[in-house]
């Protein structure tokens, strides 16, 4: 059982990981792009 | 690199031959093309002999492997048939990479490789020519440190199968080794990538060396090794290729 | 919302649901196999489905990887850099979760962590290859040259895995073989009933579907980070 739980707890802790990190990664990515088109605009 | 700067790179490799090859005339094709492969390694080789700079340092590297190990592992009589030939062919890979490393790094720090690839010859045999100088090295270096492994550990090294599996060994090594480094020393790590980038690639060269080594060491005869024999040949066959067919890409500037 | 935001949503509902369809078979639904004998080798068995549907996401995440590889080298065309450093991040994430799954699945059936069995060895070759192959595009500077390097090494990567594979099999072998011919030598095997058949095959499908779901926000996150250099560009 114990070996059950920790498989299953490393797997998806793992998963979760990657798809927080892939959310942060967007986010920070999305905050960018925005903060770019402000400055362009403002230029233009 | 911009489209219009590879378009002209292509464009230059192209043609150049051709017009070389019209004003060297009544020489066949593929001798025109060996002697510009030679001509590369012969350049290798002859600022090697000016320099000895890869040598020495893969010679005395091999040596200090031996010592490394020898302390390490404790190496006695009884153990050595079954630990030499790992010993050997990790000290060959080792110093192998040290020699690859520099292969490329001495061209790119003196702008050699621009000129090079200015050179109007095709990017095959660049790849061959600085293949065939890695190769020649390393077996300069495997042809001192055999006798050398002979002498220290009471072993009948100097097995006609050994050399030739030594030799498909260095080979496969070098052929994906001479691509790796040409990319290692574009990346901001430069030496230290290389031996990340090759070791796991060359994992079955390393497993089939060290394995024919120790069969022919006990004298197991080469029709049961047959499939060793055969991965050795198939990864130099395969790994040369896709190495020929990629270089361009790496190259391209 | 765009189309595209909508495809990617249905997509992980889709992808969602078969994942907790398949842990429930895996988990509940599903017998324990009938040859196992001690407690701790019966419910550990559950691990594999979880343990071969990771496997099929690093599978796919490595073969994508040299598919994208070979079709930038091909057209030079962004795009397909940006699957394959995608995929080999997903297949490096999923590989390690396969060793791990495999090595908490081995511990009470194998009675070790780790053998040096063939197929262990090569799966973490596998997993130390395509770590090299991201940071190989770490050290690299210039998007072309960065894609044109690891196009390359993602081809010699992938083509290493069955060399590799087969001159690490040419030990002996006590990794189970589940699916074709018999092993005498291993250990842990498991006839599979029409039960355990189903719930391989479900979770095998939910996790690719898994994969492809990771794999579109994956590519928009690439993509996303290319709109930003190109803004940033414009700005210069």
């Amino acid at each position: 059982m114990t070996y059950l739980a920790g498989a299953f707890a490393v797997a998806w802790l793992l998963t979760f990981a990657l798809v927080i990190s892939m959310i942060q990664r967007q986010r920070r990515l999305e905050q960018e792009i925005a903060a770019l088109r402000e400055i362009l605009e403002k230029q233009r | 690199m911009s489209e219009s700067g590879r378009v002209t790179a292509r464009a230059r490799t192209d043609n150049s031959p051709h017009e070389w090859n019209a004003q060297t005339t009544r020489v066949s094709p593929a001798k025109s093309y060996l002697r510009k492969v030679l001509a590369i390694t012969w350049k290798d080789v002859i600022s090697e002999l000016r320099t000895r700079e890869i040598f020495s340092a893969m010679f005395v590297f091999a040596l200090l492997c031996v010592f490394i190990f020898q302390f390490a592992f404790d190496l006695q009589a009884e153990n050595t048939r079954v630990l030499v030939p790992g010993v050997l062919w990790v000290t060959i890979v080792f110093s192998g990479v040290l020699g690859l490393n520099r292969s490329f790094v001495l061209e790119a720090d003196k702008g050699c490789l621009d000129g090079l690839l200015l050179a109007p010859v095709d990017r095959s045999a660049i790849y061959f020519g600085k293949m065939l100088g890695n190769l020649i090295f390393m077996s300069v270096v495997e042809l001192i440190i055999l006798p050398l492994f002979m002498i220290l550990f009471n072993l009948p090294l100097w097995h006609p199968g050994i050399l030739v599996v030594i030799f498909l060994g260095t080979l496969g090594f070098s052929a994906v080794g001479t691509l790796f480094s040409a990319m290692a020393v574009n990346t901001r790590t430069r030496e230290i990538m290389l031996p990340i980038l090759l070791f796991p690639v060359i994992l079955p060269v390393l497993i089939a060396g060290v394995r024919m080594t120790g069969g022919f060491l006990d004298g197991t005869a080469l029709a049961e090794m047959q499939n060793w024999a055969r991965l050795l040949v198939g990864f130099d066959i395969i790994f040369l290729a896709i190495a020929l067919m990629t270089f361009d890409y790496v190259v391209e500037e | 919302m765009k189309a595209r935001d909508i495809a990617m949503l249905t997509l992980d509902v889709i992808a969602g649901v078969a994942v907790l369809i398949a842990l429930y078979m895996a988990l509940v639904w599903v017998p324990d196999a009938a040859n196992l004998i001690s407690p701790d080798e019966k419910v550990a068995q559950h691990i594999f489905y979880l343990h071969m549907g990771m496997n099929v996401d690093a599978g796919l995440g490595f073969l994508v990887t040299l598919i994208g590889s070979v079709l930038y080298l091909l057209t030079r065309r962004r795009i397909w850099d940006m699957i394959a450093v995608s995929s080999a991040e997903l297949g490096v994430v999923f590989a390690t979760a396969v060793l791990a799954t495999g090595s908490l699945w081995a511990r009470p059936t194998w009675n070790t962590w780790w053998t040096w069995d063939p197929r262990l060895t090569t799966a973490a070759i596998v997993w130390l290859i395509y770590i090299a192959y991201l940071m190989l595009r770490g050290a690299l500077e210039g998007a072309e040259q960065r894609a044109r390097f690891s196009a390359v090494y993602g081809i010699f990567a992938f083509l290493s895995v069955p060399l590799t594979f087969m001159s690490i099999r040419w030990w002996r072998t006590i990794h189970p073989t589940v699916f074709s011919g018999s092993n005498p030598g291993a250990q842990g095997g498991f006839s599979l009933g029409p039960h355990i058949r189903l719930t391989l095959f479900v979770s095998m499908i939910a996790f690719a579907l898994m994969y492809a779901a990771l794999m579109a926000h994956r590519v928009r996150l690439e993509q996303d980070a290319q709109a930003v250099q190109e803004l940033k560009e414009q700005l210069l």
